[in-house]
């Protein structure tokens, strides 16, 4: 490691060290020391994992951009004669909100509207999925982390008003020390008015102008922070790498730039934009003049600061919040610096926020940085933002097989009645609306379906158009911890289902990988499995990952490590809203059918757990998958499906009991007689309500899907199966109650 | 038991502080400088020695990248200043003071203080404080004001 | 020539998209007036206040804005009669500028909506509204039937109304609680209520009734691809529900 008397709080290896060291031909300045401890970084430049990630698909008809730029873009489909695509991406902030959850959660949903923004997207929607640790005890840290980073989130995206459209919950001890907060936020952009995240053609000599917060000295070391294991020990040192958000400021800063995206559009100008994020200045400048072909000059005294006398590398690694950076021909930097400074009146907004020029586009390849007159950088910029690797053992994961072949069947048929009260009330399975009213899930008011009442949520994005976009996330840590591989192959076939189930059609993926240490080899190879089972399972859909992310070392002190967490989000896109699948049973005496949930496996699975059975994840039937997600999609632009849910927790029974549910909520107090066994094991699969018999049984044929009828909508409020009977209200009520006491 | 009285200011840029003075000021009254700090009230069963540092491991009231805290001699606003207090004020602690509560504490209340300062240096003068609190620092359907 | 509605916007606004584009799919030539550029306000004819958090709540909701040189105009022109819609901000807007209820001098408010009961936190809800005053006791509402029962979502960690007791009766005698919540049969009662509200109050109007205040949105329940319960087969794009209030409010200032 750097000796830390020179350079304290930099975590650059002493073979790293070496290598900048030849490189350069002599020392390293302080402030290249903690430039590349920054870019260096696992976080900012994926060296364990960048080599695996190649395995995942990345490309299809329905990509508009794939991974490499700050996100990608699924194709959405056209309107008044322009094509429209769906900027999507997906972050991480697991160790900020463990520490400082509130602010570490907010600043999560601040980076990844940035993200979406500098495409030159109108920022449309967040979702957040979470992982918490056990939260009964009311004074536990998991409980006030819990609480925190929900509040978090929830002041961020209201206070910018971006509505929250999906997202999910799950807690269990393995996040105790080592909580999950992953960030998806989408965006709308007309193809031809992308903006990319480096600088275009002839960029040599334009300005580099920085835009936002004034840069301050809190938050200094975030890219190393996250790429570290959390240790009691630093507690105060790893507050102080958490930033401070400002939605307020990223309200104006968000309105102001959809104004200079219309200025340039005007104009006919192309330029470079980026958001600043892990790595400060030197991370966003390095990389949007690298990646461009260029280097870059810039000087640290113009920085727009908060308090003076900060050191150089502060103020050029730090990670302040709300910071944007462009690449523009110089004769158009004072435009834009108008409508920042004056029309949208930055500097009365906050101290010191600001657009100011620092510097400008090279054509020579260095990164050179300036301080009172002097250098304290200068290195070739390839060398600085090219890609690392660290080539590292792992050893392969092996998915939990059960050692006896016969397992007891006692949650099918008619003992499946008395335990879904138990089910319902899991807390994996319960409802998440405690949590996710405290969400604005309708400002824009482009909400077709808002977060919870189905399985994925929907909007209608582009005014005066009918294109609808749908949004799903999904990740079962429990199926995680024993099958890192197939618990992958399931998130996406999952999420893939979620969004199929309102009548969307899945058109991209997105995946946040989040792992323990990738030094230790066990920990790093059910990473590389799940890499195997993200690869496979959208191959086998034919989905492509657009953006996504990695954080690794996520282990506490005792270097146990969470349970493996590939969480992914689907797009789906909608060719009309009408066509929206809408939740709930809507007539009484309609037949019920089910599709998929074949495989009995039950590892992972809220029964299991109740039951305490031991069992192998089920793995998906990808034929069968296909021609079910082919069966749904033509009987729903026929508009033969009433009601569809997706089934995944608490099983097929449960997905019955939420489209009860739903339909309750809606005003219908419906119910259900089932005929056949509907149990509580969490293949995928879809429950149906069908509006044309006949009609889906032929299409059914034509696509080589097998849908099982299941039974009928009652028009009693109550669920019957197997001779039994519950009241939907008492079920509602169990299902309803759990979370209300962690989140009131 | 004894009341204390602790202030959290912020270490960084106030905003709201600064809002506040370019609003006053925009209505005519002569403020110079001013100070917003929240106020806790507390009743305390602990060794006040350590007071402070119990209030600064309260991660819902107290964030080091942000806070500084300060106690103050007494439970009353100091001159030049007012306090604004919910009308429907509880003193559950828990409410306030989240899931762990500060050691110690068995009450507590919270009010936002403004401190006003005149183009001298001094603490403002009472009808300065009280224009200021009748004009824009208070609302009396739902606040009261001390000074 | 027709009636100019400005949309006024403030920093940290954040609802000014869909109440312009609703004011517009209803009929209304409106406008999006920034607080950079108050003077322009002169030349409106209405104003509608969206939701947010303008100049991010600072002090108080609505607080800082109430003195905004924007309000200033807004101020003038509802004394001179001219129509002010504002919605959840935009209400608390209003009743820090002391426009609603309107029975003391301006800028000196006499209520308030603060933080939601029984726990101060936000909270995102569907709801209904239902006039508690003549239709025509309001110019804004003059247009709706006096059963109209008008869906909304509620989306606000300040939706509260509170008052002094001396003040609630003189909002209630004085005929200034224009909506209250309601279920969807149009049924008034505490379940209703999502934030404990004082009186069950979703809006007030001043004593001219020139100026309505009101804390739900409707504006994101306004097209018929926004309700849940939409007929099969209705085209998306056409507004409805919480769009007749909007309806309503440009029939207004078109008269």
């Amino acid at each position: 490691m750097v000796d830390q008397r020179s350079a304290p709080g930099v975590a650059l290896r002493d073979d790293e060290v070496r290598r900048i060291r030849e490189r350069l031909g002599r020392e390293p300045s302080i402030v290249e020391l903690h430039a590349f401890d920054a870019q260096w970084s696992e976080h900012c430049s994926y060296k364990s994992s960048r080599h695996h990630l190649k395995r995942l698909p990345t490309q299809g008809p329905d990509v508009v951009l794939g991974p490499g730029e700050d996100s990608g873009i699924v194709h959405l489909g056209e309107h008044g004669g322009r094509r429209y695509g769906v900027v999507v991406a997906h972050e991480s902030h697991n160790h900020p909100s463990q520490v400082v959850p509130f602010e570490g959660a907010a600043t999560g949903i601040g980076g990844i509207v940035r993200d979406v923004l500098c495409m030159g997207a109108e920022v449309i929607a967040v979702a957040d999925p979470l992982r918490f640790g056990r939260v009964e005890h009311p004074e536990s840290h998991q409980r006030y982390v819990a609480r925190s980073a929900v509040d978090g989130i929830a002041a961020y995206g209201n206070a910018i008003g971006v509505p929250n459209l999906a997202g999910d919950a799950y807690f269990d001890e393995g996040f105790d020390d080592n909580c999950l907060v992953n960030v998806v936020a989408l965006g709308i952009v007309a193809e031809d008015e992308i903006v990319h995240s480096f600088a275009p053609e002839n960029a040599a000599g334009w300005d580099l102008l920085l835009v936002g917060k004034a840069t301050d000295p809190s938050g200094f070391g975030g890219a190393s922070f996250s790429s570290l294991s959390l240790d009691a020990a630093d507690e105060q040192a790893n507050k102080g790498a958490v930033q401070v958000p400002d939605p307020f400021l990223k309200n104006v800063l968000m309105r102001a730039t959809y104004r200079v995206f219309a200025a340039l559009r005007e104009r006919g100008i192309v330029p470079g934009f980026k958001d600043l994020g892990a790595g400060g200045i030197m991370g966003c400048s390095a990389e949007l003049a690298a990646s461009g072909g260029y280097g870059a000059d810039i000087n640290l005294d113009e920085v727009n600061v908060a308090v003076e006398g900060m050191a150089p590398e502060v103020i050029a690694v730090g990670e302040t919040q709300e910071r944007l950076l462009w690449a523009l021909p110089p004769d158009v930097t004072p435009a834009v610096v108008r409508i920042y400074n004056e029309e949208f009146t930055l500097p009365q907004v906050a101290f010191n926020a600001r657009a100011t020029i620092v510097g400008r586009i090279t054509e020579e390849k260095k990164y050179v940085l300036r301080h009172r007159g002097r250098i304290v950088m200068d290195v070739d910029v390839d060398f600085l933002t090219g890609a690392i690797r660290d080539e590292l053992p792992y050893q392969p994961a092996e998915g939990f097989a059960p050692a006896e072949a016969a397992r007891p069947r006692a949650d099918l048929g008619a003992e499946a009645l008395p335990l879904l009260e138990r089910v319902l009330a899991h807390r994996d399975v319960c409802s998440r609306e405690p949590l996710y009213r405290r969400y604005d899930a309708v400002v824009r008011g482009a909400t077709v379906i808002p977060r919870g009442y189905a399985d994925a949520g929907v909007l209608a994005p582009v005014r005066g158009s009918r294109l609808g976009v749908a949004l799903a996330v999904a990740g079962n840590p429990r199926c995680g911890r024993l099958d890192p591989r197939r618990a992958a192959e399931l998130a996406v076939a999952t999420a893939a289902c979620r969004v199929a189930a309102v009548g969307a059609r899945p058109a991209g993926l997105t995946d946040c990988l989040n792992f323990g240490n990738p030094r230790n080899p066990a920990q790093y190879g059910e990473f590389v499995a799940a890499v195997d089972g993200l690869a496979r399972a959208a191959g086998e859909l034919g989905l492509a990952f657009v953006s996504g992310n990695v954080s690794l070392y996520n282990e506490s002190e005792s270097g146990k490590a969470i349970p493996a967490s590939a969480i992914v989000a689907c797009i789906g896109t909608i060719g009309d809203v009408a066509r929206t699948i809408t939740p709930g049973f809507k007539r009484p005496g309609a037949p019920i059918f089910l599709l998929g949930n074949r495989a009995p496996e039950r590892g992972g699975s809220a029964i299991a757990e109740l039951l305490g059975i031991d069992d192998a994840v089920p793995a998906p039937s990808y034929a069968a998958l296909r021609a079910e997600l082919a069966l749904l999609r033509r009987a729903s632009e026929e508009g033969i499906v009433a009601a569809c849910t997706a089934i995944a927790g608490g099983g097929a029974l449960v997905a019955v009991a939420k489209t009860a549910f739903a339909a309750h909520r809606a005003g219908r107090r419906l119910g259900v007689t089932l005929d056949q066994p509907c149990g509580f094991h969490e293949a995928p699969g879809f429950v149906l309500e069908v509006a044309d018999e006949a009609r889906f049984a032929a299409l059914a044929r034509e696509c080589g899907a097998v849908a099982r009828r299941a039974g009928a909508v009652a028009e009693m409020p109550c669920i019957a199966a197997g001779g039994e009977r519950r009241e939907v209200d008492e079920l509602m009520d169990c299902w309803s109650r759990p979370l209300e006491e962690i989140y009131p | 038991m004894r009341p204390a009285a602790a202030a959290i200011g912020l270490r960084i840029p106030d905003n709201a502080a600064y809002t506040a003075l370019v609003t006053l000021r925009r209505l005519g009254i002569a403020v110079e400088r001013l100070e917003r700090n929240e106020i806790w009230v507390f009743d305390d069963d602990g060794d006040p020695a350590t007071l402070a540092s119990r209030v600064e491991a309260n991660e819902t009231v107290f964030n080091p990248n942000k806070h500084r805290l300060a106690l103050l001699e007494s439970t009353a606003p100091r001159a030049g200043e007012a306090w604004i207090g919910e009308l429907d004020a509880h003193d559950e602690v828990r409410e306030h003071l989240g899931g762990k509560g500060i050691e110690g504490i068995r009450r507590a209340r919270r009010y936002v203080a403004w401190r006003l300062f005149d183009r001298h240096g001094s603490p403002a003068a009472r009808e300065t404080v009280a224009a200021a609190v009748n004009r824009l620092l208070c609302n009396p359907a739902i606040e009261e004001a001390i000074f | 020539m027709s009636a100019r509605i400005a949309v006024v916007l403030f920093p940290g606004t954040n609802s000014e998209d869909e109440t312009l584009r609703l004011l517009r799919d209803c009929g209304g030539d409106a406008e999006l007036v920034h607080w950079s550029r108050p003077a322009e306000l002169r030349d409106f004819d209405a104003y509608v206040l969206p939701g947010g958090f303008a100049y991010e709540d600072r002090i108080r909701a609505g607080a800082i804005a109430a003195h905004d040189p924007a309000m200033d105009e807004v101020i003038a022109g509802a004394q001179r009669g001219k129509l002010v819609l504002g919605i959840c901000n935009g209400a608390q807007i209003l009743l820090e500028a002391g426009l609603v209820p309107g029975t003391a001098p301006a800028r000196r408010p006499t209520a308030a909506f603060t933080h939601n009961g029984p726990i101060p936190h936000f909270v995102c809800r569907h709801v209904y509204v239902k006039l508690a005053i003549d239709p025509s006791r309001c110019a804004i509402t003059r247009a709706l039937s006096p059963a109209a029962i008008i869906p909304a979502w509620t989306a606000n960690g300040e939706g509260r109304l509170a008052a002094t007791p001396e003040h609630l009766d003189e909002i209630a005698g004085g005929g200034h609680l224009a909506f209250v919540y309601a279920h969807a049969d149009g049924r008034v009662d505490a379940r209703a209520n999502p934030n404990e509200s004082a009186r069950g109050c979703a809006g007030l109007v001043n004593r001219e009734g020139n100026v309505l205040a009101l804390m739900p949105h409707p504006e994101r329940d306004a097209w018929n691809f926004n309700h849940l319960d939409r007929p099969a087969g209705a085209d998306p794009l056409t507004p409805s529900g919480g769009a007749e209030l909007f309806r309503s409010f440009v029939a207004a200032v078109r008269a």
